[in-house]
Order: structure tokens, then C-alpha cells, then sequence
């Protein structure tokens, strides 16, 4: 039975074009029990990783996605006939880093946080679908507040936004680079 | 007031010049101006790098040294972007006024809490929170990015046509125009003779069209001998745009344009 609950789930993470939860997965399989349906996705993953396979199961944006493994990236370019993907510009993930620790959040208040006029690159960070509106502050000119979005979380292989970067790291980074200038 | 010296060895200059090697431009830069700034994102980013380079506390800035510095970067700008000036401005502005601030006499030494630096401090010490943040996210990017899913999946060109976006005729023309600007700045021969016809052009493009294939609008545009030659085929292309039997894609302002046929329209050429 465990073997076919995980090729169910298999099938069912194949099919979902977004990562598919944990929910959906016991809303399909009514019945199961929690544990087994948790034991047959960590061997599903564990099946994954091991060699052999060209794609993996992935946990992020709070689900389950399969995705190609990173050493077939140049192999899926040419096939796409893309150069290389597009990362985002400093400015975007500056501004990006700063909405996640502070959201909700509005244009002017992003801008002061960065001492740094954000309109144009919140535009381009919705237009990318990366943070998204969730309305109006009630303030002076009602400005519109932004939200990072669940593209978000995927984007950076984050399953909840408890898992960006602690204190702790982002304190080691600081450290790291006060020594690297040393 | 204890403010401690400038570092001789270390100017801000030679810092500036070290990092604008050591860092690489992410954007192509407009003019010299912006060249220099792209280095910092903003002024906090300036003045963060000015304190490191100093090896300064940021709880205890010496503000007159580090507002020196920050001023004579500024002052080696030949040219003005007034937009983000601006924002260099008003922290100048500020550094000057926490300055001022701490010069004014009083009767009672200051609490802890009531140093005029406390606001920058809590700025900077924000700033850059986020800015470590972000060096952590481009990791967690670039490691994502060699993961390819099929919802990311960008469409090939000609095989979906709805996710671009199309430009529109005034485009096609400010890009033309743009060229036979180019085109009137090099040093060009004028060759005689040759009519150049709408229908014989119109093959062309078909040909160099066909099975799918894209063409860059400026650099087909630079292979045209002539001025006549150019308009025809201009004509030609706003034509098959405007039927609607190719599509105009831009991705960026002032970029080139490609264009390819339709699905639909590559099907009746075909037939003919």
C-alpha cells in the first residue's frame, strides 16, 4: 500500500502546474492516514535525489513541485533556446528583501527604508508577479500597500516566509563581510 | 567632541576607485554620471561602504570625517541626474544637520538616547539588515534558477503569441526613425538606378519570414541600400502588421524589434 500511495502521489504532484499541498494531497487520498501519506512523500523525495532520475521533487511555496535537476540547466537552455535566465537587478532585491521584513508596506515607506525612490522598481517587481497589492493604508493619499506574493516564496524555494533569512544569518553575513575587510 | 582624523593612507577616493573596480555594472550605463552611481544603490548604500572602509563604528560615526567624504564624491559628478541627486542630497543635508545639532551647546551631557546620530544610525543599521538579507536571497536565486518548472516555462517564440507584448505602429516608426538617424550619421555613398517595388519587397520579407523564423527589425533595416529601399520595406512591414499577419515584439524600450509571422498567416502563405 505505501509503494502506491507514493506513486499516487507522484502522479498527483505531476499533474499540478503549482505546487501542490499537503491539503489537497489528504483531500484526494480521503482515508489515508496522515503519517503514511507523510512517509510516502519523504520517500518519494529521497527516490529523487538519488541518481538516475533528470527531475526531483521539490518542497517550496508551501507545496510540492517536480522540477528539473540543476545539472540539466544548460541541456533545458538550448532546448528553449534561452541565453541564460534573467536575474533580478540589485535594486529589485533590495527592495524585494526589504517589503518581505516590513510588509505590509507602501511605496514611500520602502523608499525611505532604502533612501531611495522604489516607484519604478515596485513596478517591475509586480509586473513580475512577484509582489502583489492588498490595498489601501488608511493615511494621508490612501497609498497603496504591497504584499510579497506566493511567486515569491517559490521563486527563492521558500515554503513560508518564517523561512527567510534569521537574525542569526543575516548576522553572519554582516560579520563575514566586515572580516572579508579586515 | 572627540572626532577623530581622516585616515590619510586611505582616502575615500581610493576606496571609491577600489570598489568601482572591484564591482561590476548591472545595468548598461547612460552616461558617466550614472556609471559611477550604479556601484551604490542608494546613499545609504555610499555611506555604508564609507564607514566600512574606515573601519568606523557604525554606533559611534565621526560625522564631520564621513560627511567630508560623502561630499567629495559627490563633487567629482560632472553631470547631474537630478532624480537621484536628490536623494544624495538629502542625506548630505542630513549628515550636515546631525552635525550641527551635535556642535550646539548644552547644559547636560546627552543620553544615550538623545544623540542626533541616533536616527541615521537606525537607518543605516536597517539598510543594512536588508542589504545581507538580500545577498542571502541571491543565493537561495541563483541556486532556483537552474530549476526549471513547467509554469515557468517562457513561451517560444511564434508558438504562443499572447504572453508579449506587442508594440504598436508608432513604435515600428520611432525605431525606423532611429535608424535613418544612424543610418544619416555614418558616412554613406548614394547609389542610382534600382526601383524597388512594394510587391517585390513584400517577397522578401515573406522569405526571410518563413518557418517560423525571426527577424530583427534594425539590423534588416541596416542591411537596406538605399533611403527608398528602406521606406518600401517599412511600408511593407507596417502593412503586414496592420493585417495582422505578423506579429512586432519589443522587449525594452529602444531595443530592436523582432518580428515573426503568425501561425495562421505562415499556413496561407504557405498555400500560395
Amino acid at each position: 500500500m505505501s509503494s502506491d500511495l507514493k506513486n499516487i502521489i507522484e502522479a498527483l504532484i505531476f499533474i499540478s502546474q503549482d505546487p501542490l499541498t499537503i491539503d489537497r494531497v489528504k483531500a484526494v487520498l480521503e482515508g489515508a492516514p496522515d503519517e503514511e501519506i507523510q512517509a510516502a512523500i519523504d520517500e518519494l523525495l529521497q527516490d529523487c535525489e538519488a541518481a538516475g532520475r533528470g527531475i526531483h521533487v521539490v518542497h517550496t511555496g508551501g507545496g510540492y513541485i517536480l522540477s528539473t535537476k540543476p545539472d540539466h540547466d544548460r541541456w533545458v537552455r538550448r532546448l528553449l533556446q534561452i541565453e541564460r535566465k534573467n536575474k533580478l537587478s540589485s535594486a529589485a532585491l533590495e527592495t524585494l528583501a526589504g517589503i518581505a521584513y516590513h510588509q505590509p508596506v507602501t511605496q514611500a515607506e520602502i523608499s525611505a527604508i532604502r533612501g531611495v525612490d522604489s516607484t519604478y522598481t515596485l513596478k517591475s517587481l509586480l509586473d513580475k508577479k512577484l509582489i502583489k497589492i492588498i490595498g489601501r493604508k488608511k493615511a494621508p493619499g490612501n497609498p497603496l500597500v504591497y504584499r510579497t506574493s506566493e511567486r515569491f516564496l517559490q521563486y527563492f524555494g521558500l515554503n513560508s516566509l518564517d523561512e527567510l533569512p534569521s537574525e542569526e544569518e543575516i548576522g553572519k553575513i554582516l560579520q563575514e563581510e566586515k572580516s572579508s575587510e579586515a | 567632541m572627540t572626532e577623530q582624523l581622516p585616515d590619510p593612507l586611505l582616502s575615500a577616493d581610493a576606496a571609491i576607485d577600489a570598489a568601482a573596480a572591484a564591482a561590476t555594472p548591472a545595468e548598461a550605463p547612460r552616461d558617466g554620471y550614472q556609471v559611477r552611481l550604479e556601484i551604490f544603490e542608494g546613499p545609504l548604500d555610499l555611506l555604508l561602504f564609507l564607514i566600512r572602509k574606515k573601519k568606523i563604528d557604525i554606533h559611534d560615526i565621526p560625522i564631520a570625517a564621513i560627511t567630508r567624504d560623502y561630499l567629495d564624491y559627490l563633487d567629482r559628478k560632472t553631470q547631474i541626474n537630478l532624480d537621484r541627486e536628490a536623494e544624495f542630497l538629502f542625506i548630505a543635508a542630513l549628515l550636515i544637520y546631525i552635525k550641527s545639532q551635535m556642535l550646539l551647546p548644552r547644559e547636560t551631557d546627552l543620553a544615550e538616547q538623545d544623540d542626533p546620530r541616533q536616527v541615521l544610525v537606525n537607518r543605516l543599521l536597517e539598510y543594512q539588515k536588508i542589504k545581507a538579507a538580500g545577498s542571502i536571497l541571491r543565493e537561495k536565486e541563483e541556486d532556483q534558477i537552474l530549476q526549471w518548472r513547467r509554469n515557468f516555462l517562457p513561451p517560444l517564440p511564434g508558438e504562443s503569441e499572447l504572453d508579449f507584448e506587442e508594440v504598436s505602429l508608432f513604435d515600428l516608426a520611432e525605431s525606423f526613425f532611429l535608424m535613418m538617424k544612424r543610418r544619416s550619421a555614418a558616412d554613406t555613398r548614394v547609389i542610382k538606378g534600382r526601383d524597388v517595388s512594394y510587391e517585390v519587397k513584400m517577397k522578401e520579407l515573406f522569405g526571410l519570414l518563413h518557418d517560423g523564423r525571426v527577424l530583427d527589425f534594425l539590423a534588416y533595416f541596416e542591411t537596406q541600400e538605399s533611403l527608398e529601399e528602406a521606406l518600401v520595406s517599412f511600408f511593407c512591414l507596417l502593412e503586414l502588421v496592420k493585417s495582422r499577419q505578423a506579429v512586432a515584439v519589443q522587449d525594452e524600450l529602444f531595443q530592436t524589434i523582432r518580428v515573426w509571422l503568425r501561425k495562421d498567416a505562415r499556413r496561407t502563405v504557405a498555400h500560395e
